[in-house]
């Protein structure tokens, strides 16, 4: 047993806080909130640059083939910066389905474009009023000569505006498909929707949306097995991205109650306040040990059935619990817009919603221990 | 990175594993039971730990020259870990606290004296730290020692004294210095339990345990039984605490509960239906796998810092203790939660789940969380000493 890191690993951490300081500052963080395309193309362009995009996409398709203990390295970073870019739906979510079902002509198109930034990808996947699970999957593929046609709405789609293919989950005879469409094709509609954290999200509508047979990912109805199997990588970085968050919101909140003076003492030589900092510090480091088993395990050929969807239970739930704390503590001004904690808060609660909510987590950790 | 023991961790793992097995006793090793302290003092335990010495499996880690291997504390970790897998005793206060203060602090004398022994599983210990007006502010202990001719005299009363009642030496705090402030006023002592000195008398606890009240009156402890320099008592109490902290508190009996209350909410019923489905019940049962996954986390974050070297690694021991210990509470709390009526069955008796481990459980964990320093201290030991919060409370 050793929690060390390599000292490879140590660099990529280091770099991506780096990065991200330099080019995700809390004033950049600020300028994206409820931008209609979500990133900067600086910051764009250094990931791109130092490889960061293609992380996790295979070598052979132009990527750094990296493991996704290497990745959850980054995706700390980027929680503790709330650096705002398409990664997650590009390189991981897209990336890691074309990467696990795609076919030959599918990767050679897509992966490299990923991997330098070239093209965005993002999945088209939950739809209005409809829950997490694969029955929540209906928006309709109809066979169509050679090809198909695709009715239906979605919702929660990020970075679309800027993307060059939507992944669409779509309801076919044999089950659920995974189709490339190209958000330009007649048929789609997108509008933003405002978030609480400001991210840039759509709804996208599709009328009678003709796609071709060769736009399929895999066989007919692998669909959510090809995502599910995304996602469960997905969910181990966006419990590290929480872990980053949370550890973020509180050093800045244990700073200022070592300053911010009430009954003349430091707001932290009050215990009350004291143990909540104590307790959500147990909470996060306790949790970034979690992510770090999950993903070594991933990286070791290990299943992760039980233990990925733990850690984004655990560490989102941590994130927010631990920003309403850290908002209590900042006393009024947290409250305003003006100050940074409030960032943390809004955006935690969204991580936690969003990707597979904190019941849908349970129930599959149940399954897991319950009825195996 | 690596989650994974070493090979030979590995081996040690299962040789330890399979060494419990083979040594199974249905006296020492209850499933069905708590298993922490309360078979102390029979003489099935005491030979139960023989065999473990016998195995060379006491002080693993302490130098070779007093006997140990020198090997790093993550065996002793595995060892713990296994025994209380098998519901065996714990190798408890001697080798974990006592021996490794002696080693860094005690006289050759005292090593000759006690090492051996305690690597021998030939004697017991108590600990004497706490009084009614010293628990969570342990440098307050007013138990008096005055300067005599070879030694000093001890007269006052300590309180919380665990195996009192049976133990052969006695490891206690006294002031020797009234001047002194409160922190280095202290010294520690070595004292024979059968001094005629000494008054033991039982507390009854809600848990299995029985625990002690310990009496002084006019107890001569010769110069040689002070352990270390005078005055220096709360600093080797401080380092014995962050010692036990982990050493007694291992996650195991935890895990083990957990273990035992999924085995049987896969086959329990309620009015016919499969308790495991009802959704409340699963709700419940993934959160707990969930924080004992966290816990281990925190277990193994500390095990893999102490290994580093020097002084026990602190913050990782007080977030560990402060974590596991609650939800330790917490998955005894929902066990009855699910069990429902029949979680109430007194622990022993065929008619409860689990013949009522869970109900012994409830009781007995309660001082989890207040033992070795309560979850107060370890959060304002992390308040302070990890986020740097202003030293007022
Ligand atoms: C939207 C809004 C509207 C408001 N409207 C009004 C208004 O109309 N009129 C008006 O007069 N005021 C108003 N207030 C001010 C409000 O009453 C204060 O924000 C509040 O009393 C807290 O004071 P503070 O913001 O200075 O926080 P602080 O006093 O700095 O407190 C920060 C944190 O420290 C804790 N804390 C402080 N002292 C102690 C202690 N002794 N022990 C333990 N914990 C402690 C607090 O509970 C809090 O968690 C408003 C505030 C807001 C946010
Ligand atoms: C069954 C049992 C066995 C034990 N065995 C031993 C033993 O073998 N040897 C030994 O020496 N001791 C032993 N103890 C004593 C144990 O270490 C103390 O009970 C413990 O340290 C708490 O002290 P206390 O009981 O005096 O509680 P108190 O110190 O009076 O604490 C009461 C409450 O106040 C809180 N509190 C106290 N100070 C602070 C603070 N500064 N900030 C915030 N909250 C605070 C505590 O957390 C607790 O919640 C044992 C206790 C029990 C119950």
């Amino acid at each position: 047993m050793n929690l060390d890191f390599s000292e490879e690993q140590q660099m990529i951490t280091d770099m991506a806080r780096a990065m991200f300081e330099e080019h995700s500052d809390m004033d950049a963080v600020r300028k994206l909130e409820d931008d209609p395309k979500g990133y900067s193309d600086g910051l764009w362009k250094q990931m791109a640059e130092s490889g960061l995009l293609g992380l996790t996409i295979p070598a052979e398709h132009g990527g750094g083939g990296q493991s996704l203990l290497e990745a959850a390295l980054v995706y700390e970073e980027l929680g503790r910066a709330l650096a705002s870019v398409p990664h997650f739906v590009s390189a991981i979510m897209s990336g890691g389905m074309l990467t696990e079902a795609g076919n030959d002509a599918q990767k050679g198109a897509w992966l490299p474009k990923i991997a330098t930034g070239e093209a965005i990808l993002t999945p088209a996947w939950l739809e209005p009023d409809r829950g997490y699970g694969p029955v929540g999957v209906q928006l309709a593929a109809k066979a169509d000569g050679d090809g198909f046609v695709l009715n239906g709405t979605k919702q929660h789609v990020y970075f679309a505006s800027s993307a060059d293919r939507l992944i669409v989950l779509a309801r076919t005879d044999a089950g659920i498909d995974l189709f490339l469409v190209d958000p330009k094709a007649g048929g789609v509609e997108m509008r933003q929707i405002l978030s609480q954290s400001a991210d840039a999200q759509y709804r996208v509508t599709f009328s009678n949306v003709k796609v071709s047979a060769d736009d399929r990912i895999s066989a007919a109805g692998s669909g959510w097995a090809t995502f599910e199997t995304a996602m469960y990588d997905g969910i181990v970085l966006l419990a590290a991205q929480a872990v980053g968050g949370a550890n973020k919101a509180l050093d800045i909140t244990a700073d200022y109650c070592k300053i911010r003076t009430q009954f003349d003492k430091p707001l932290g030589a009050f215990q009350a306040l004291a143990h909540y900092l104590a307790d959500a510090s147990t909470r996060i480091d306790g949790g970034r040990v979690l992510v770090h088993e999950a993903a070594w395990s991933r990286a070791n050929g290990r299943s992760i059935r039980r233990l990925a969807p733990m850690a984004k239970l655990f560490c989102c739930e941590t994130y927010a619990d631990a920003t309403r704390m850290c908002e209590q503590l900042w006393g009024g001004v947290g409250f305003t817009l003006e100050y940074d904690v409030q960032l943390y808060f809004r955006r935690s609660k969204q991580l936690q919603l969003s990707w597979w909510d904190t019941p849908y987590l349970e129930e599959l950790v149940a399954v897991d221990v319950l009825d195996s | 990175m690596d989650f994974d023991f070493t090979p030979e961790e590995q081996a040690f793992a299962d040789k330890v594993d399979k060494w419990l097995v083979d040594n199974h006793d249905p006296v020492v090793m209850d499933p069905t039971r708590e298993n922490f302290t309360q078979l102390a003092d029979t003489p099935e335990r005491r030979a139960f730990m023989k065999k473990l010495a016998a195995q060379r499996w006491l002080g693993m880690s302490w130098p070779k020259e007093y006997g140990g291997q020198e090997i790093e504390g993550v065996y002793e970790y595995i060892l713990n870990e296994a025994l209380a897998k098998h519901s065996a005793p714990q190798i408890g206060k001697g080798v974990g606290i006592i021996g490794k203060t002696l080693i860094r602090h005690g006289s050759d004398f005292l090593k000759k004296e006690f090492l051996p022994k305690i690597l021998n599983a030939e004697v017991e210990f108590a600990v004497g730290y706490s009084e009614p007006q010293a628990g969570s502010d342990a440098a307050n202990m007013q138990l008096k020692a005055d300067k005599v001719e070879g030694g000093w005299n001890l007269n006052g009363q300590k309180i919380w004294t665990t195996s009192a009642h049976f133990a052969d030496w006695y490891w206690v705090g006294a002031r020797t210095d009234q001047d002194a402030s409160k922190h280095t006023g202290l010294s520690l002592f070595l004292i024979p339990m059968k001094d005629k000195g000494l008054e033991v008398v039982s507390l009854p606890t809600i848990g299995k345990d029985t625990t002690n009240q310990v009496f002084f009156n006019d107890v001569f402890v010769p110069d040689e039984y002070m352990v270390g320099t005078p005055g220096m008592g709360f600093q080797y109490i401080s380092e014995a605490l962050d010692l036990e902290r982990f050493t007694m508190f291992t996650l195991s009996p935890s895990t083990e509960r957990a273990r035992l209350l999924i085995e049987w909410a896969k086959e329990a019923k309620r009015d016919d239906r499969q308790i495991k489905d009802d959704p409340n019940v699963r709700r419940l049962i993934a959160r707990i796998v969930t924080d004992q996954a966290v816990a281990k986390g925190l277990s193994v974050r500390f095990v893999c810092a102490a290994r580093k070297g020097g002084k026990p690694p602190t913050i990782q021991s007080s977030q560990y203790k402060l974590f596991a210990t609650a939800l330790s509470q917490r998955v005894c709390k929902d066990a009855l939660d699910i069990q429902g009526a029949a979680g109430q069955i007194r622990e022993g008796q065929d008619e409860g789940p689990i013949r009522g481990r869970f109900e012994g459980a409830y009781r007995a964990t309660v001082v989890e969380t207040i033992g070795g320093g309560s979850s107060e201290i370890q959060k304002n030991i992390i308040a302070r000493r990890h986020l740097g919060l202003p030293k007022n409370f």
